[in-house]
């Protein structure tokens, strides 16, 4: 017996077929050419209209934010950033299972919610939740929201 | 001896049998649209039965949920300390009928029918609806 047969069993990683890696155009963060005020609207509108949204963010898939509407109590830089994290492994899950494009993905904690939808190939928008809100019709909701926001983007 | 897990699926399986009949059986209250088993803490659906390609019954539920939270929280603020037994909801060709379910296992949930209006009869289907109530395990 070899000293390596010692150790526990360990998993080897299987290669999936994956797809070649997606060129990005240069990150939608800090463009100025943006529809700000519309994508504003759109993000304000939504706190509106469903209660229990606490504010909502939209950020690149690289993490960067590009607008937001939250209060001071959130940090928008940070919301953008995990969104990005969450989207890299609801990615990682859809490239495994052969599932196509991320969509969406709610983290549910003691206190809230946290759910991050797919704004077109390259923006995600983050929602933050209170404990009582009505998720379902967040899910609703925010994936016309994500729609119309990507048609604004992609209008630049 | 079953493993522990059969005797969970086997539950498992039991369970959501007699929700789906339960849902079957509220569809064949005469006049019924749809049913939906809803928990109004989170406004999703955990069974839906009927519906028509115009009407998402999803959509409903979500709505009604806050419909359901608001007269809760009225209830609460009047301090009247009592429940809601059920709530109508009449349309010009619709009757709506919310029902929260009082098992202690049902906690959160309440179930929301939609009649049409000329083909039911209101009182044998709220009777109806309170029996299936009743007789829902979860």
């Amino acid at each position: 017996m070899s000293t390596g047969d010692t150790f526990l069993p360990r998993r080897t990683s299987q290669r999936p077929d994956l797809p070649p890696p997606v060129t990005l155009p240069p990150s939608l963060a800090g463009n100025p050419s943006l529809p700000y005020p519309a994508i504003g609207t759109e993000l304000h509108e939504l706190r509106l209209q469903i209660p229990g949204v606490q504010g909502s963010v939209l950020g690149g898939v690289d993490g960067l934010l590009i607008t937001h509407d939250v209060p001071s109590a959130l940090d928008p830089d940070d919301l953008a950033a995990m969104a990005a994290a969450t989207f890299g492994l609801g990615r990682q899950v859809s490239l495994r299972l052969g599932q196509g494009e991320f969509r969406q993905s709610t983290v549910r904690n003691q206190s809230g919610y946290f759910a991050v939808y797919a704004v077109g190939p390259q923006a995600l928008l983050s929602v933050v939740g209170a404990d009582a809100i009505n998720v379902a019709r967040l899910h609703l909701h925010a994936p016309p929201v994500a729609e119309r926001l990507a048609k604004l983007l992609a209008s630049t | 001896m079953p493993l522990s897990s059969e005797i969970f699926s086997f539950n498992l399986e039991r369970h959501v049998a007699n929700l789906d009949s339960a849902l079957k059986d509220a569809m064949t209250i005469d006049g019924a649209i749809g049913i939906a088993l809803v928990d109004y803490t989170s406004g999703m659906t955990l069974g839906v039965a009927g519906g028509t390609p115009e009407i998402d019954l999803t959509v409903a539920a979500a709505g009604n949920t806050d419909v359901v939270r608001a007269k809760m929280r009225t209830i609460e603020m009047l301090k009247l300390n009592d429940d809601i037994e059920d709530m109508l909801i009449t349309l010009g060709s619709q009757y709506h009928i919310i029902r929260p379910l009082n098992g202690s296992n049902g906690k959160g949930l309440f179930l929301y029918l939609m009649l049409s209006k000329t083909r039911s009869n209101l009182a044998l289907a709220r009777h109806r609806l309170r029996t299936i109530e009743e007789q829902l395990e979860l």
